[in-house]
């Protein structure tokens, strides 16, 4: 195992580099001027060659490159553009509001999906797997904007029984300490993903229902209940996680949908918006947090399927 | 009518003693009052779309966000406070000049400062002035208002005869109107006594004095301006003259105020707290505006016209503003392939001539919105706007005329085709020079993105203009794409990656208190993005800024209108929403954004 990390990790290492010089260069090829977009349409001459100065924009690209490369190293992403601020310092007050979202709304949606699939499994082609797949196939087509509005439109304009924003505080703790605001947006993103969970446990358990192992522990005596849950849930999981340990990138990349609607700015509005308006240092330095969080994510979950299967032995691989 | 300048030094005294004789103190933004004034309460206003990151009000270059000025303002107000109650004019009594005199030949500018004074005890002198000076003189063109040869250039020196009197002596003649309005209304005067010094730690003298003291205070102030988690607890920023002060700042965007017990001018905050909430999205605003939050005051964008009984059933009142801009499609005279054709005047003018604009006004903007007859906003400078503008403008909606206009010069016109060029050539009845036989009249209108009433605008001139058999192809971009690609193309230099746009439409160009062309359609404007270069045109233009004329002005605006360097459109107008029990917002000073709580209050 030990080896296996070792050689993960260098490979990780690697795939960050790549990232950061493909994104690198593919950023600075966009057309336009970082200056005029950032300074707007009454950018003079001067004004633009001081932007240019300030944020060495006026070096050649290599030199650029090797500049942020010493930045990074030395743990600075950059100042921000448009917003005037570190990197780092924007991507730190972001970062734990995506993580509590969309953390949340991972736990919610798998506590929901895990059951339903293998419930679905189990009772297979029956009415009411026909009932929640097609729930399951609405909620998944639904755009999340969509959904949004239309949660905010019922709990919150019509009943006014929660607020459409999302907590304002700027810590997890003052989030947390007001929980009703976490409702809409928690269940909205949770509801869109349950779909998908669902749909893969579903195909999962009814492959593992199938095996011998199954019919030995039924054909023992074992109460149905305990062969769902230790038996079952357990070997068909790790599709599933396969899925989950893909999705933690989305995790720290941010919702941008869901961030607008329910006025809650974090990862994915900071990149939209530094996105369009030629934002490099902020571009960059969301797109080397989410490749580290890919190569975390894709490293997590091949740590997960050796627990969930003894079978799996990477060190032997 | 507006008031020149030398009548308003005479009319001030005057102005401010009626305003102390008034009970009730409200000049910012207040109507006739209504109900009974409820001192104290909370007053929670949205906005959209970003949040101030920067506090020291002369904030660098490269540091453009327009939203600083909102955090600031009410804190350090500028010298010439733009705005008077619903007026785009000065409004003398919230401005720190008693008197503003021109003489010498309009040379030579005498300010008297009135006598106010800064939160901690000490007065508002000339001191305070000149180190604003010094400051920007230090590290020109480092300052994000600085416009080349104006503020602090165009300054040759500067006298402080008494502790309330400035004299500036300036390079050149300014037409007043232009030198009060447009130079001295972006001069924010600061407390030298408490920020003239390098370090935190380190005394308060008169570093300023001397250009490397200067450019090393500027440092000191520039670096702290930039900490925003110290905003709040920064002994700096606790020196203000304005009627508010800073009680709270958070990372997300968020700010409170307090109002400033020592404040000296005329309208003191009857409101004991004042706060600010950013929203990412209009939509996110407008959904905690239905769902009875504790928002007082937010905004409400045009497509969400029809929201408006649903708000006034919780409690707020919709209210419009002019913009102090002009509404344009630039067009661009250099492109290489349609540059010959925009760079003839009767093409202009059929364009123009097939916008309908009264119903962009009526159908689009359902009645919010200026007509857009020419390059002065009707409805936010009615006293700049000259007869023929107020008339319609030169080219009202007429298909018939635009299509007679261009068979005249030797067009096939086809309506609902494409219309192309018969007769080659340079005579008065051919296309004009450089435009080909069989060259369709035919265009790309890039257009910012993002606003459903832009893209109806839009679409409804593609239609109007196909009247004519002109084709326009329509292409959203987000506002900063735009920006960023769309370059200045002029005669001598127009590269082809940054001038293979067309036309534009940015959506508005915001206007300074004093709307004349200069950067917009002078020669080498910082903003003439379309290289319009029309001798004639500047010379009405320097006569705006250095004459002082008052027909200059109207024949500027007369010219620019019938030249269309930029094609003329409707401008809509800033919806506002605010709690019925909330008096003085209305009616808006257009110039702040809505942007003067101190006159706001709660009735009973």
């Amino acid at each position: 195992m030990t080896a296996f990390l070792v050689r993960r990790i260098g490979q990780a290492v690697a795939v960050v580099i790549g990232v950061m010089v493909l994104t690198f260069v593919l950023i600075h090829l966009e057309p336009g001027s970082a200056a005029r977009a950032t300074l707007g349409l009454r950018a003079t001459a001067g004004r633009i060659a001081i932007f240019n100065s300030t944020y060495g924009l006026n070096e050649p690209l290599d030199r650029q490159f090797v500049t942020y490369l010493d930045q990074v190293v030395h743990g600075n992403l950059g100042t921000s553009y448009s917003l005037q601020q570190p990197v780092s310092t924007l991507i730190a007050q972001r970062l734990p509001r995506d993580f509590l979202l969309l953390g949340l709304s991972t736990v919610l949606a798998l506590l929901i999906a895990l059951p339903l699939g293998i419930y679905q499994a189990v009772r297979r082609n029956g009415i009411g797997d026909y009932i929640y797949t097609g729930i399951a196939f609405t909620l998944y087509s639904m755009p999340d904007f969509f959904f949004a509005i239309l949660l905010i439109a019922v709990f919150s304009v019509q009943l006014q029984i929660l607020p459409p924003e999302a907590p304002q505080a700027t810590s997890v703790a003052g989030m947390l300490a007001d929980p009703r605001a976490l409702v809409l947006p928690v269940v909205t993103l949770a509801l869109i993903s349950v779909a998908s969970y669902s749909r893969y446990m579903r195909s999962s358990a009814i492959d593992t229902l199938a095996q011998d192992y199954i019919r030995v522990t039924r054909a023992k005596g074992l109460p149905e209940r305990l062969v769902l849950s230790q038996h079952v849930l357990r070997n068909s999981l790790l599709p599933v996680v396969t899925v989950v340990g893909l999705s933690f990138p989305t995790i720290v990349a941010g919702a941008v949908i869901a961030e607008a609607v329910f006025n809650y700015p974090g990862m994915g509005l900071l990149f939209y918006q530094a996105a369009t308006s030629h934002d490099f240092p902020v571009l960059l330095g969301s797109t080397l947090v989410v490749g580290i969080s890919t190569v975390i994510g894709s490293l997590a979950a091949d740590i997960v399927y050796a627990v969930l299967d003894p079978r799996i032995r990477y060190g032997h691989a | 009518m507006r008031l020149p300048r030398r009548i308003i030094a005479v009319v001030t005294p005057l102005i401010l003693a009626l305003a102390v004789a008034a009970c009730s103190g409200g000049s910012g933004g207040s109507g006739s009052a209504k109900g009974h004034i409820t001192r104290g309460g909370t007053a929670t206003m949205a906005w959209v779309g970003a949040s101030p990151n920067f506090i020291f009000p002369l904030a660098p270059a490269t540091n453009t966000n327009g939203y600083n000025q909102n955090l600031t303002d009410p804190l350090w107000p500028p010298l010439v406070y733009a705005g008077n109650g619903g007026q785009t004019a000065v409004n003398p009594q919230e401005s720190l000049f008693s008197s503003i005199i021109y003489g010498n030949g309009d040379k030579t500018v005498t300010i008297d400062l009135k006598h106010w004074n800064w939160s901690d005890g000490k007065p508002v002198t000339s001191r305070d002035f000149t180190f604003v000076y010094n400051l920007l003189k230090a590290t020109v063109p480092n300052w994000w208002l600085y416009v080349p040869g104006l503020f602090p250039d165009g300054v040759a020196s500067v006298a402080t005869p008494d502790t309330h009197t400035v004299v500036l002596n300036l390079t050149h003649s300014y037409n007043p109107a232009f030198y009060t309005d447009d130079v001295l209304d972006n001069v924010q005067i600061l407390p030298q006594h408490a920020w003239d010094k390098t370090s935190m730690s380190g005394p308060v003298g008169n570093a300023d004095e001397t250009t490397a003291g200067a450019k090393a205070v500027d440092a000191f102030l520039q670096k702290e301006g930039g900490q925003m988690s110290t905003f709040t607890t920064n002994p700096l920023w606790k020196v203000v003259d304005g009627p508010w002060k800073l009680a709270s700042f958070a990372s997300n965007g968020a700010w409170d105020y307090v109002p400033n017990k020592q404040y000296s001018g005329p309208d003191k905050p009857i409101l004991a707290r004042m706060n600010n909430v950013p929203y990412t999205t209009d939509d996110a605003e407008l959904n905690a505006l239905r769902s009875g939050s504790s928002l007082d005051v937010g905004t409400l964008p045009l497509n969400d016209i029809s929201q408006q009984a649903v708000l006034k059933s919780e409690g707020y009142t919709v209210v419009s503003v002019p913009l102090p801009a002009v509404a344009e499609i630039i067009p661009n005279l250099y492109n290489a392939s349609v540059g010959p054709l925009l760079r003839q005047l009767y093409i202009r003018q059929a364009l123009e001539e097939l916008i309908n604009r009264p119903q962009l006004v009526s159908k689009v903007y359902g009645g919010y919105a200026d007509p857009g007859n020419g390059p002065v906003s009707v409805k936010a400078f009615p006293s700049w706007v000259s007869p023929l503008e107020k008339s319609g403008g030169p080219y009202p909606y007429s298909p018939s005329t635009a299509t007679a206009l261009l068979k005249a010069h030797g067009w096939k016109v086809t309506p609902n085709g494409t219309t192309t060029c018969q007769h080659p050539g340079s005579g008065a009845s051919d296309c004009g020079a450089g435009i080909t036989a069989g060259q369709p009249l035919s265009f790309q209108l890039l257009y910012s993105s993002g606003a459903a009433s832009t893209a109806e605008q839009e679409a409804a001139i593609q239609s109007s203009e196909a009247q004519a058999g002109v084709t326009i192809s329509l292409k959203p971009e987000p506002f900063n794409t735009l920006a960023s690609t769309v370059g200045i193309c002029t005669a001598s230099s127009h590269p082809a990656s940054s001038c293979g746009w067309q036309l534009v439409a940015f959506g508005y160009q915001p206007n300074s208190l004093y709307p004349n062309g200069t950067g917009f359609f002078n020669t080498g404007g910082y903003n003439n993005l379309g290289g319009y270069s029309n001798p004639e045109m500047d010379n009405l233009i320097n006569a705006t800024e250095y004459g002082s004329s008052t027909s200059a002005f109207f024949a500027y605006e007369d010219y620019a209108a019938r030249q269309l360097p930029w094609l003329w459109l409707p401008l809509r107008a800033s919806l506002f929403v605010y709690k019925s029990n909330l008096q003085g917002f209305a009616p808006l000073n257009p110039l702040s954004g809505g942007n003067n709580p101190e006159a706001w209050y709660y009735s009973s």
